[in-house]
């Protein structure tokens, strides 16, 4: 039995394929439906990209064919109605203004025509059934007393959806001079005074109700907007003066910061974990203390220079903090283990007893300049850093030895768009000179990291393994730069602090000098001399 | 209530109750003298600052320092030197009038008009807990509103009010509850 209606269901669904229109002809229905492909496919259960393969020649089949019949049909029958009764209404109003311009008829008052007569007193519009019927969704309602159109500011005679506006087009010209036409002297003043404040409302309820797929392919306001639309509401506000505006935006820095990592982190696969619970290595012993974690600041000189008189330049590197967001961060709470070996997909901070340096009068230290011997702790880019440097590319050193580590699950894109954002920003307040911006980008981003950590300034962060790890990448990235311009041949003569690097020789082959974050500045230049070891400082 | 844990740490989960890690925090957040108050610097700010008007020295001797003001100016005076016991009424008192005197603004910054502040809940530490017995006990945020009752039974040192108004505020965090009335941490800013 069963087999026997599986096989009258197969044959009742052969039959006559439902009648599609021609590919160009379907293109143009959804587009004269103001409709998107997504909005489409969504509603069929297809994937955009089949939906263009229908407008461009294949053809779908079976139920879905019947589907998408049965919408381009109901399209083609909407859009006739609605073509119709355009036409229908605009005929109307054009034999209307005709009439109007023969007899003063009080039915449709002109569009143009200031009504002075005692009539133009009663401010409650009469509703017209007639009109009200033809428009489907609107209401129409005539106005007795001419009020100004929301969209160009003349006197309009009907009213609809609550806002008077003309019907027409042409009747419907907006002013030259912007400002809303003058009301007639015989209008209440009342009602006349309100109008221009709704002007801009109407105009943006008008647009909203133009279809849903206004809505698919809005334009949103990105973090990068959050940042122009600062500067640009700081600078209105202080009219202009530069000076203030900056020192406005500066002071309000830290708390535009934490909107804008809000506003990038939309979307995002991972939470920001704003206060996990903090291992005591991470705490300040003392309030004014510091906690127990080395960060590897480098602050070396080179002891010997070669031989004879050099020019020394004094590099800078541009946006060292803003570059070291991009590290490797722990996301949630950091978790103890012992005697396990590095993990990658892991980062934290990490106790361990750092490879002994033999190359200090080259360069740096990796570990900074660290005074007593034994275990330390240190970051996750300066574990980094020496394992790198240990491997077999490098081997500048014996592997780290790793005692004990608090690490947690981590990501590199945690901070990326943030950056990026006020990456951006930077680059172009560069472009265009705009030194309130580049101001406010670097108070904002540095602000950022320091006070992410335990900071009155900011109390919505509280991440002080965020704090060093960036700072200690930002430093094992000032020297990686050293290590590239020893790698070329350049005789590195000093790294100090996050972005200070002082070479010898021709370093324009080495760097891109400009003020990108990947290119370089020159800071200083001096000679330094070949009798003694110190170099004595002309320009420093 | 039936979600709550009977016998915690049976197995080995570790972890404080969720009252005393929010007490925690609003003590980090109310902030105050650094000094321990064995030291002189110590005891001597805490007094100064339980001295400093006629309410405070009401509000101290409320909270238990009852000592005469002949003694209050030996010390003051640095004359004298608390004993141990007094050094103990002294840092309580201190607490007690300091919870007293910055719950307002704490709780106005916490309640920020109405919008309320975001509270993360890091779950308990089960690491120690046998593999066959561990749950996934997820990382939670959610948004208090309403800190009055908290803040309130903080400020007066009401351990079990704290702890039942607490209660009441996790309740919202869904049928799994239960599982937040232990935590490592819970974190909040004002």
């Amino acid at each position: 039995m069963s087999d026997f209606d599986a096989i009258d269901s197969l044959l009742d669904a052969v039959g006559p394929q439902a009648e599609l229109p021609p590919c160009h002809v379907r293109r143009e229905l959804r587009e004269r439906a103001r409709l998107s492909k997504a909005q489409v496919a969504r509603a069929l259960g297809v994937s955009p990209s089949t939906l263009s393969g229908w407008e461009s020649g294949r053809d779908p089949t079976g139920e879905i064919r019947t589907k998408y019949a049965y919408l381009l049909d109901g399209l083609n029958a909407k859009l006739a109605t609605e073509t119709e009764t355009e036409t229908e209404t605009e005929t109307e109003t054009e034999t209307e203004t005709e009439t109007e311009t023969e007899t003063e008829t009080e039915t449709a008052p002109a569009a143009e025509q200031p009504v002075t007569s005692g009539t133009a007193a009663t401010v409650t519009p009469l509703s017209s059934p007639d009109l009200g019927q033809d428009e489907d969704g609107d209401d129409v309602e005539l106005l007795v007393a001419p009020e100004p159109c929301v969209l160009c500011g003349h006197p309009a005679g009907q009213r609809v959806a609550g806002f008077a506006q003309h019907l027409t087009p042409a009747d419907c010209r907006p002013t030259a001079t912007g400002a809303p036409a003058a009301p007639p002297a015989g209008q209440p003043t009342a009602h006349t005074s309100k109008a221009p404040l709704r002007t801009t409302r109407p105009a943006r309820a008008t647009e909203r109700s133009k279809g849903p797929a206004r809505h698919t392919f809005q334009e949103t306001s990105g973090p990068v907007d959050l940042i122009r639309e600062a500067v640009q509401g700081a600078l209105a506000e202080h009219r202009g003066d530069v000076d203030a505006a900056t020192a406005a935006l500066v002071k309000r820095a830290i708390p535009d910061a934490m909107r804008l990592l809000d506003e990038t982190r939309k979307g995002a696969r991972y939470d920001v974990i704003a206060h996990p619970w903090i291992p005591d290595i991470l705490k300040k012993q003392t309030a004014r203390g510091a906690d127990q974690i080395w960060e590897a600041r480098p602050k070396w000189t080179r002891h010997e220079l070669p031989p004879g008189r050099h020019q020394v330049t004094a590099l800078d590197i541009n946006g060292a903090y803003l570059s070291a967001l991009k590290t490797h961060l722990p996301l949630g709470q950091l978790e103890h283990s012992t005697g396990l070996a590095h993990d990658r997909r892991r980062s934290g901070v990490h106790l361990i007893t750092p490879p002994e340096w033999e190359h200090e009068a080259v360069l740096p230290n990796p570990i900074g300049q660290r005074d007593e011997p034994g275990p330390l702790w240190v970051t996750e880019p300066t574990l980094r850093l020496l394992l790198r440097l240990s491997g077999p590319k490098h081997q500048l050193c014996e592997p780290p030895q790793i005692h004990e580590s608090y690490t947690s699950g981590a990501t590199e894109n945690l901070l990326e768009k943030f950056r990026i954002a006020l990456k951006e920003a930077r680059d172009t307040a560069i472009e265009q000179g705009d030194r309130v911006t580049l101001e406010y980008v670097k108070a904002m981003y540095s602000k950022f990291v320091s006070t992410m950590g335990e900071s009155n300034y900011n109390r919505e962060l509280y991440r002080p393994d965020w704090m060093h790890l960036i700072r200690s990448q930002a430093f094992a990235n000032l020297w990686l730069k050293a290590l590239k311009a020893h790698d070329a041949g350049l005789a590195v003569v000093r790294a100090m602090g996050t972005d200070e690097l002082h070479v010898i020789g021709d370093w324009r082959r080495v760097f891109a000098e400009g003020r990108a974050v990947t290119e370089v500045k020159v800071k200083d230049t001096y000679t330094a001399g070949t009798d003694d070891a110190e170099h004595e400082g002309e320009g420093e | 209530m039936p979600e709550k844990n009977i016998d915690f740490g049976r197995f080995g989960a570790r972890g404080i109750k969720g009252s005393d890690a929010v007490a925690r925090k609003l003590d980090e957040l109310a902030g105050g003298i650094a000094t321990p108050v064995t030291a002189k610097r110590g005891w001597m700010a805490r007094l100064h600052y339980l001295t400093k008007s006629t309410q405070t020295l009401k509000a101290a001797q409320d909270a238990g320092l009852t000592v005469t003001h002949r003694t209050l100016k030996a010390w003051l005076e640095g004359k004298r030197r608390p004993s141990k016991t007094s050094l103990e009424r002294i840092d309580q008192a201190y607490r007690t009038v300091r919870r007293h005197n910055v719950a307002r603004h704490l709780l106005r910054r916490l309640n920020r008009d109405g919008r309320g502040t975001r509270v993360e809940i890091h779950p308990l530490n089960q690491s120690q807990v046998p593999q066959q017995l561990q749950r996934v006990v997820e990382y939670r945020t959610m948004n208090v509103r309403r800190w009055d009752r908290i803040v309130g039974s903080w400020a007066a040192g009401d351990h079990q009010g704290l702890d039942a108004a607490w209660q009441d505020t996790i309740v919202d965090l869904g049928s799994q509850w239960g599982q937040y009335e232990y935590v490592t941490n819970v974190g909040f800013a004002a």
